[in-house]
């Protein structure tokens, strides 16, 4: 018979915001699905389960007229399914894909973090959030979707308002205003871009949608997906990563000795505190999930943060071990909705940025490691890394 | 019934009865074949489906799409003449009896 889901209400939501991964082990040695009160969500953690799921997107879907995603940005590529999801996928994937990083993105992208890093190299100290990865993530992000002219602390802004507004579930006005206020920004720079896009076809995420036929109301959309689901991201992956190795000097040396291991440790950052933590998918039928029922209509939260700490897969799960038994991740998501991005971070993150800091940066060190701080559980990652270097 | 004939990157073959229709890479995944991991289930996305072929299945087949084609340079062991990701190709009897070899990254 069918187990019922069972429930964890002793939680905080601070405690999920300070460190979701006691809570994520507990609930997945609890049952395969936990409502956990705090967050209002019933959590899927196996990394199995998961995996299953996203092999079902009839039964586990991720449209949602309802979902608050929708009212914020629009009817968007994320909460679409099948051919509708495709369509839309496959207009922006002529300016993601692998050999387009390679071709067209991978040399402004060196451009944006020398300038990045030129700026803090004389100074001896920095801290990284604000110095370094949100201006690097948010001018290569502007480059790729085709808009100029929008500085970065803009994009920053925007992004972290839209990403705020789609989670504002209390419905506090002052959210709602500054969401609706990033929405219109974006739709006005894009409105500013696309004659220069139609004039000059190109590789950037603007003119890919627009030779796909994409309607206007589609690419606002779209464009407000990648603003809120680009930027934070390669950010969060950056300050990971090199939180790892300098909480490791020895993995780093290893990888410096032989740089081919960049891509590997960067694998391994984005297992160890993966910059987004959970999605939604809703029930289309009542279905159980290892033993345990769920209903039509319900919603599950795919915690991909606690999957890849799933003890069932990955040994010593709390550990950030570049050289652990090689085994795939779900940082990226699966499934249909995996990572679009997931080709331009990889080159970003682990084959330009983190390796142009420490080749740079001479004898990067943490000012004091109790100065850094992780926040977040649906995003989760460095928000506070003050750091010494050789001047 | 096609049969396709799996040459694992260990050297084993593991030969699975495969239904007309399916992916190569639902085909392998149903029949647990180590090395397709498959993580965006089909959508040519990530590239963890690499399969290498028989030339003369690979003229069969027809053209490569550019969005494969893309990919099949990232995937993690080397491109080799007869790559494809097994998600964009569809079990037919051509493939009846064909040795299908999963490449060590």
């Amino acid at each position: 018979m069918a187990e019922a889901v069972k429930v964890v209400d002793d939680v905080t939501f601070e405690d999920l915001l300070a460190n979701p991964y006691p809570v994520f082990k507990r609930v997945r040695d609890l049952g395969p699905v936990v409502k956990v009160e705090a967050a209002n969500i019933m959590m899927v953690t196996r990394f199995d389960d998961i995996m299953a799921i996203e092999r079902d997107p009839e039964t586990f879907s991720s449209v949602n007229p309802q979902s608050l995603l929708n009212t914020v940005i629009g009817p968007n590529l994320m909460r679409k399914d099948g051919a509708d999801h495709a369509r839309e996928r496959a207009a922006i994937d002529p300016s993601l894909r692998p050999g387009v990083v390679k071709r067209c993105w991978a040399e402004p992208m060196q451009a944006i973090c020398a300038d990045v890093i030129s700026r803090i190299e004389h100074k001896g100290e920095a801290e990284l959030f604000e110095d370094l990865a949100a201006p690097i993530a948010a001018r290569a992000l502007c480059d790729i979707l085709g808009i100029d002219g929008v500085d970065w602390p803009t994009m920053v802004l925007w992004s972290q308002s839209l990403i705020d507004g789609s989670g504002n579930y209390s419905h506090n006005p002052e959210i709602a205003r500054k969401a609706k206020e990033a929405a219109r920004g974006v739709e006005s720079a894009v409105n500013r871009m696309l004659p220069h896009h139609r004039d000059n076809p190109n590789a950037s995420m603007l003119s890919s949608m627009l030779q796909a036929g994409q309607t206007t109301e589609q690419i606002y959309a779209n464009i407000k997906v990648a603003i809120g689901g680009g930027l934070n991201e390669p950010r969060d992956s950056i300050l990971t990563l090199i939180l790892g190795l300098l909480q490791n000097p020895d993995q780093l040396a290893r990888i410096r000795a032989e740089p081919s291991l960049w891509g590997q440790a960067f694998e391994e950052a984005v297992r160890w505190i993966s910059p987004i933590g959970m999605y939604p998918r809703r029930l289309t039928r009542d279905v159980e999930i290892s033993g345990t029922l769920v209903r039509e209509g319900e919603q599950v939260g795919l915690c991909v943060g606690a999957a890849n700490h799933d003890d069932r897969r990955f040994s010593d799960p709390e550990k950030f071990d570049v050289f652990r038994e090689k085994k795939s991740h779900l940082a990226f998501g699966a499934g249909s909705h995996f990572c679009a991005g997931t080709w331009v971070s990889r080159a970003l993150v682990s084959q330009i940025a983190v390796p142009m800091v420490f080749e740079r940066l001479r004898n990067l060190r943490l000012k004091a490691p109790e100065l850094v701080r992780v926040r977040g559980w649906v995003f989760r990652g460095p928000t506070h890394m003050p750091v010494v270097w050789d001047a | 019934m096609p049969t396709i004939r799996f040459l694992l990157a260990g050297g084993e073959e593991l030969a699975v009865e495969a239904l007309n229709g399916r992916s190569l890479m639902e085909t392998a995944l149903e029949n647990s074949v180590p090395g397709i991991v498959a993580e965006c289930n089909g959508s040519a996305a990530c590239a963890t489906c690499h399969v290498v072929l028989p030339d003369q299945i690979m003229s069969a087949l027809g053209p490569i799409s550019e969005h494969e084609n893309d990919m099949l340079d990232f995937a993690e062991a080397p491109r080799e003449a007869g790559s494809r990701l097994s998600c964009q190709i569809k079990v037919s009897d051509i493939l009846d009896n064909v040795a299908v070899r999963i490449p060590s990254a």
